[in-house]
């Protein structure tokens, strides 16, 4: 057997065996989208959610400036919310934005590090959006019907 | 030094120079994000070819690569690159990128990919001025960054219609909604000093590009009018593209095709590509055909470039930030041509067929 398939066979095996057994599992918990209670939107389609997290789109439908907040990389909410509304798993979403970056036209959206951050957020900044577990909604924040 | 090898540090000085004033002066408390920040990507690879009398690369604008300068050459993909944004005020900003990949003169010597200043007027509209992309193709404002494509590299049949990846202007950027319809349009004033193998330079000047891109959900379609002039001698050669794209991408699979005509006095060529892959978990498979074909060679010693390239590769996301992508390329050369191939060596025969492998591992950080 010459070198090259040598190795190509190697690294054939090492990928079948990883590729088993690799992979996010989803997370259970449910993540809905919330905004301030004083935000006059009740309503987007997944897809307007989509495009706002992912910088398509800068404003709600109404014409007010959108402010996305993001939670941590590697959280369950934050991955629960890409795969469910995005179809994008945790390196998609990183490729994603590297494609926005890296020419300087945009950056990703600001991060906290959980829901009750993402609620403090949203209360201090009233045209926020962002996406929680459902069991942490409270007063602070209103649920987003989203289609 | 003439004026334009002077350009890339005079555009890199503006930019900083704007940063530092602009940190002095700007105030914080109406913008919550970071002022700076500093991200990178690059790529490690080897590739192989079966020609080992010519070199297969990336890039035609390269000295040479894999076949018969190396059995198996990093210097087809590997490259590293660094930027830095600036975000002074919610409207102006700025971004450097340098990156260090095998150049003209074969050396890594790191060279300015972007520098620029941008100024937005509202959040949809904006200018920028400076070192810019040249956003002629689908992926042309990440073509260089690995980790944001689905392979190991851009399809040379198609992305060799215009090896340039910048330019030197101003750019205006307009988007606005129709419904659930993004839609984008783009418009370039620049120039450019094309760094040769052998050191010389070729000045494109008067570079137009006026590009649009529809969104809808998964869903992108990208057009663009390139032209150009090219000075030869005393005179200027007027290049002509137009290219079509159009990109799929719902989650778990996608599609993505790009067609472009090359129409010059001195020569005319078409290039199209499709590629669409199927993500299982962290690996993603995927399948390109592309095809560049010269439809006329009115002359002046350019061998008709054509040939066909049907390759098969894998992506695997296996860690945070990092690829590793195999990929193997089956190219037929059309008759009496050497393609894409450079460092073409006595004994070289022409409308063969060449074998390519190349591993590469991408990152971002």
């Amino acid at each position: 057997m010459n070198p090259i398939m040598s190795i190509m066979n190697r690294i054939g095996i090492i990928i079948i065996g990883l590729a088993l057994n690799l992979g996010p599992e989803p997370a259970a918990a449910e993540v809905i989208v919330v905004v301030s209670a004083t935000n006059p939107v009740t309503t987007l389609s997944k897809n307007q959610v989509v495009d706002i997290f992912l910088g398509k789109v800068s404003r709600f439908p109404g014409g007010s400036q959108a402010e996305p907040i993001d939670q941590v990389e590697g959280s369950a909410a934050r991955e629960e919310f890409y795969l469910k509304f995005a179809g994008k798993s945790p390196a998609q979403l990183k490729a994603h934005w590297s494609k926005i970056i890296f020419t300087g036209r945009g950056q990703p959206p600001q991060e906290t590090s959980n829901d009750i951050e993402v609620k403090k957020f949203i209360t201090k900044v009233p045209n926020a959006i962002g996406y929680i577990e459902r069991k942490q909604v409270d007063g602070s924040v209103k649920v987003l019907l989203t289609q | 030094m003439n004026g334009f090898e002077c350009m890339p540090y005079k555009l890199t000085h503006i930019a900083l120079l704007a940063t530092t004033l602009f940190a002095a002066g700007a105030s914080a408390d109406d913008f919550e994000a970071p002022m700076f920040s500093f991200s990178g990507f690059g790529t490690l690879s080897v590739a192989h070819s079966s020609e080992d009398k010519a070199d297969f690369t990336s890039n035609t604008i390269k000295p040479n690569g894999a076949g018969y300068s190396h059995a198996w050459s990093a210097d087809v993909d590997s490259l590293i690159g660094a930027q830095v944004t600036a975000n002074f005020t919610r409207q102006i900003s700025a971004v450097v990128q340098v990156i260090s990949e095998q150049g003209y003169d074969n050396s890594y010597t790191p060279t300015v990919e972007w520098a620029n200043i941008k100024y937005a007027i509202t959040p949809d509209f904006s200018v920028r001025l400076g070192r810019i992309v040249l956003p002629v193709f689908m992926t042309s404002d990440y073509r260089k960054v690995g980790y944001a494509n689905p392979w190991v590299r851009p399809p040379v049949e198609f992305y060799s219609l215009v090896p340039v990846s910048n330019n030197d202007g101003v750019d205006v950027m307009y988007r606005f909604r129709t419904g659930n319809v993004t839609n984008s349009i783009q418009g370039l004033y620049g120039k450019k000093a094309i760094k040769t193998v052998g050191g010389g330079t070729i000045n494109a000047t008067d570079t137009v590009v006026v590009s649009d891109t529809l969104e809808y959900g998964a869903l992108t379609f990208h057009t663009t009018y390139h032209q150009v002039n090219i000075a030869i001698g005393n005179s200027s050669l007027p290049i002509k593209l137009l290219a079509f794209g159009a990109n799929y991408d719902p989650g778990h699979w996608f599609v993505m095709g790009e067609f472009a005509m090359n129409r010059s006095d001195m020569s005319n060529s078409n290039g199209w590509y499709v590629t669409g892959g199927y993500r299982i978990k962290n690996l993603t498979p995927y399948l390109t055909y592309s095809r560049l074909t010269a439809l006329s060679n009115p002359g002046l010693g350019f061998p008709p470039a054509g040939q066909q390239n049907v390759s098969a590769g894998v992506r695997w996301d296996f860690y945070k930030n990092f690829d590793l992508k195999l990929q193997y390329e089956h190219i037929n050369l059309d008759a009496g041509s050497s393609g894409t191939l450079i460092n073409l060596q006595p004994g070289f025969q022409p409308g063969g067929r060449v074998n390519v492998f190349s591993v590469a591992v991408d990152f971002v950080f």
